[in-house]
């Protein structure tokens, strides 16, 4: 795989190769953190196609300072998080049943859905901020360094902020399960 | 808690969820931190499910090919002011002629071509180029699974057109790259399990080595986990499209459900 620098610098001067693979590595994981922030499959859908769409409006303003593309990208994704939920006025919907769907298999998607569905319930008890960290650390799958990036955060504060994280999401998912 | 603690959940979170190492492992080196570290740990093997959370197969190829126009319309834009004093028909001439001469271009724009587009031929022969060349079973599996998510998506879009005969043949093509990669899951460099991962190290002079089963513990952990993922969501997607799909494409759309759900389940069937 080409290092992802040169792959945004040439999309920068309008390569549609080097704009594809950038959307082909990152597509799965900015649907999976849009979906895991607001729990909704129809608007994460709409909302992974308008990061993208932005992306490549905005992609000749980029500048490689210090931040990956990969970490601009979440930014992207998380500005629209939030104004979709100052609009909405409310923090997650019930997950779709469709997100994970297999009729043929009804064992392993029942186990699926509970799984999913008990993580999405749980981190809806947690903060805003420390939500934003196990979405991006564990549906973006983004390294500290990258999840530092994309908060505008010391990769200190983001490992402490990781750490309460996963304490909440631990109480919560205790309280799911007994429920 | 202190930034100590952070730090070392934060070591053994990369250990686990990038390296594929096990909790045991990870409280290995930490036997001072088991009470603390364990549960975290355990806490975050759960969160790890969201990795399950994939973009359904049909809304996939569909913003996939209106993300492609997009993407078309805005390289456009900078080439616009030369080409715009060119007859249409000169235009469209030397695109082609640019894009004959392109090469490696070419091939990447071929990738993302639909079978209705010219570049579609280019674009399987560039896979069959890439399996020949990839020397590990793993390697080829990867790219098996990688193909017949495509596969998928030329389906989903060609039914929507209404062509039945094209969706038939695809269907043929995913065939064939399911049964190649059951066939790849069954070989013993794929088909050993990530159980191996939880053999802890046996000395530090085989560390190297050990790293090394890692990686290829880790690559077939991957694998298995989008195949999984594949196994769920390319017979939903293609279900989706049935619902929408015009009565001529259905009986073929039926087929490519079960060539997808019968490809799968042998293809999975050696990890079980």
């Amino acid at each position: 795989m080409q290092n992802e620098e040169s792959l945004v610098r040439r999309a920068q001067h309008h390569d549609q190769e080097a704009f594809a693979q950038l959307y082909e590595e990152h597509f799965d994981k900015i649907y999976r953190y849009v979906t895991l922030r607001i729990g909704n499959k129809t608007e994460a859908e709409d909302m992974t196609q308008q990061v993208f769409l932005n992306a490549l409006e905005s992609i000749s303003s980029f500048k490689w300072k210090g931040i990956p593309f990969s970490a601009w990208l979440f930014r992207i994704a998380h500005n629209q998080v939030v104004d979709y939920l100052r609009r909405k006025k409310r923090t997650a919907v019930p997950l779709d049943e469709s997100l994970a769907s297999n009729d043929n298999n009804p064992q392993l998607v029942v186990e699926q859905r509970l799984d999913i569905e008990q993580l999405l319930l749980a981190t809806k008890q947690l903060t805003g901020a420390q939500r934003e960290v196990i979405s991006l650390r564990f549906a973006g799958e983004l390294s500290i360094a990258q999840a530092a990036k994309a908060m505008g955060k010391s990769q200190g504060a983001v490992k402490a902020l990781q750490h309460s994280a996963i304490v909440a999401l631990r109480k919560a998912l205790r309280v799911t399960e007994d429920e | 808690m202190s930034k100590e603690f952070d730090n070392v959940l934060d070591e053994c979170l990369e250990r686990l969820l990038v390296k594929g190492e096990t909790i045991e492992q990870c409280l290995q080196s930490y036997p001072e931190q088991v009470a603390n570290l364990k549960p975290l740990l355990q806490t975050a093997l759960a969160a790890r499910q969201a990795v399950a959370i994939q973009p359904p197969a049909e809304f996939k190829a569909k913003a996939r090919y209106q993300f492609h126009s997009a993407l078309q319309e805005w390289a456009s834009q900078r080439r616009r002011p030369f080409l715009s004093w060119f007859p249409r028909w000169a235009t469209v001439v030397t695109i082609v002629l640019g894009v004959l001469m392109m090469g490696g271009g070419t091939i990447a724009a071929a990738s993302y071509s639909m079978p209705d587009s010219l570049l579609y031929p280019v674009k399987l022969a560039t896979e069959q180029v890439q399996l020949a060349l990839t020397p590990s079973d793993i390697g080829k599996a990867e790219l098996c699974a990688k193909f017949a998510d495509r596969r998928v998506a030329e389906i989903i879009y060609i039914a929507n057109k209404g062509d039945a005969q094209q969706v038939e043949a695809i269907t043929q093509r995913l065939d064939e790259r399911l049964v190649m990669l059951a066939r790849l899951t069954s070989a013993p460099e794929v088909a050993e399990a990530p159980r191996m991962l939880e053999s802890p190290p046996v000395s530090s002079e085989e560390a190297g080595d050990d790293k090394d089963v890692q990686v290829k513990a880790n690559n077939r952990a991957k694998l298995r986990a989008t195949v999984a993922n594949y196994a769920i969501n390319h017979p939903a997607g293609l279900r989706a499209a049935l619902e929408k799909a015009p009565e001529s494409t259905k009986p073929a759309l039926r087929r490519a459900i079960a060539v997808s759900e019968a490809g799968y389940e042998r293809a999975l069937k050696a990890w079980d």
